[in-house]
């Protein structure tokens, strides 16, 4: 492949991202389909569970409105609840996926992985219709593959441009960078949102193999809380490629020694201290629609009431 | 190389160990680690007796990577390849010869 400079970043050849748009949206097709009908169930609830208000008709009494129903001689007659319309959901999205060289390296298939995953969310998301999606990069720095703020790339064209960004040649990976670049463009775009009356909710989904170095997990913990704050829901998509039998290379399975004060070498599960709450591992790109989706669900169960 | 200031953990690089000789084989689900970019042999052969690992208490193990023997901190022998911690290292273990001399900076 050949790569242009554009910038300081270099980019992968047009003709070649434009082949891979078109390769990973027929391949993905029918997830994208699959992933879209599941979201619009949970993203776009039409009617509220929650009974309110005081209504002369309804579906359940307001036991508050009863004893000055009779005191008004019947006339003060609105004792009905009813079910409140939900307001309007609007989302903004960002794709955030890893540009550092673990995606990429000799056997790893993470860096495909998470490139297939994004062409078959935002095309799931851009069928959805129901907001804004950006796409950013991440690894020694940030960068912005896609604005918020611009139209849903829907084209083969825009797609292919998006892709170009990707090359997994950064020497680093600074989820904790990423985190903070993550919160404040979030930020600053619920401040130009300001909807009419919209509800407002804000998702960053990470597309990463989940190599962080372990000194930045606890730097991390303040940063998720900050977003939880935020009510930004972070979700980290770990792209654990398990096709072609690599056996033993799961990061489920992996560990880290470091040393203790005596010298000798502590081992522990490199998971254990893994600081993102919501995470997904996927080892095939057909999990992922079932997966995310469930776990969705359950933040919405958690925080939407 | 520079020391992190104190209490701040060491960077990590991810390896994957191999071997030739059958007696000293890692099952497959250890032999990818997480290890401090500040190795060296000496802290390596500790980190392979352990009991986590081969448990074999107190071997000494020289190491092999790209077909030379590693002399230096990993550190080192990434940056004067031109690699970074985003690299995964293949370290082909062996029986040394040679009795591990202790080194400061393991
Ligand atoms: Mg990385």
């Amino acid at each position: 492949a050949t790569h242009l400079t554009n910038g300081d970043k270099d980019l992968r050849d047009y003709s070649e991202a434009l082949e891979m748009w078109s390769t990973f949206q027929a391949k993905t097709h029918s997830l994208s389909l699959s992933l879209s009908s599941q979201l619009r169930l949970i993203l776009t609830p039409s009617q509220s569970t929650k009974l309110s208000g005081a209504f002369s008709t309804g579906k359940r009494l307001n036991i508050k409105k009863i004893i000055p129903y009779i005191a008004s001689s019947y006339k003060r007659d609105k004792i009905w609840m009813r079910r409140s319309i939900p307001s309007k959901r609007a989302y903004q999205i960002l794709l955030c996926v890893d540009d550092s060289r673990s995606m990429d390296e000799a056997g790893s298939s993470s860096g495909r992985l998470a490139l297939e995953s994004l062409v078959m969310v935002s095309r799931a998301l851009t069928m959805l219709e129901v907001g804004q999606v950006g796409v950013v990069g991440f690894g020694t720095d940030v960068f912005i593959a896609h604005d918020l703020t611009a139209p849903l790339f829907a084209s083969h064209d825009a797609g292919a441009r998006v892709l170009q960004h990707f090359t997994f040649r950064q020497d680093g990976t600074d989820m904790v960078r990423l985190l903070r670049r993550t919160l404040d463009q979030l930020r600053d775009a619920r401040l130009l949102a300001h909807g009419g009356g919209e509800d407002l909710w804000q998702l960053a989904l990470v597309l990463s193999d989940g190599l962080v170095q372990s000194k930045d997990h606890a730097r991390l913990r303040p940063l998720l809380r900050e977003a939880m704050e935020q009510r930004v829901m972070v979700v980290f998509i770990v792209m654990d490629d398990a096709s072609g039998g690599k056996k033993g290379h799961s990061v489920l399975e992996l560990k880290e020694a470091r040393f203790g004060a005596d010298g000798m070498p502590v081992i522990h599960r490199y998971l254990d201290s893994f600081p993102f709450p919501y995470y997904l591992i996927v080892h095939h790109l057909e999990d992922l629609p079932g997966a995310l989706a469930a776990l969705l669900r359950t933040w919405f169960s958690e925080v939407a009431v | 190389m520079d020391q992190p200031p104190a209490g701040e953990p060491a960077a990590q690089v991810k390896v994957t160990f191999t071997t030739t000789e059958t007696d000293i084989q890692l099952p497959e689900s250890r032999r990818q680690l997480l290890v401090p970019a500040d190795i060296r042999r000496y802290g390596l052969s500790r980190i392979l007796n352990s009991e986590s690992m081969l448990d074999t208490g107190a071997i000494p193990f020289d190491f092999l990577v790209n077909g030379s023997f590693l002399r230096t901190s990993l550190d080192d022998y990434l940056s004067s390849n031109g690699l970074s911690v985003e690299s995964n290292i293949t370290l082909q273990y062996v029986r040394s010869l040679i009795p591990p001399v202790y080194e400061a900076s393991f």
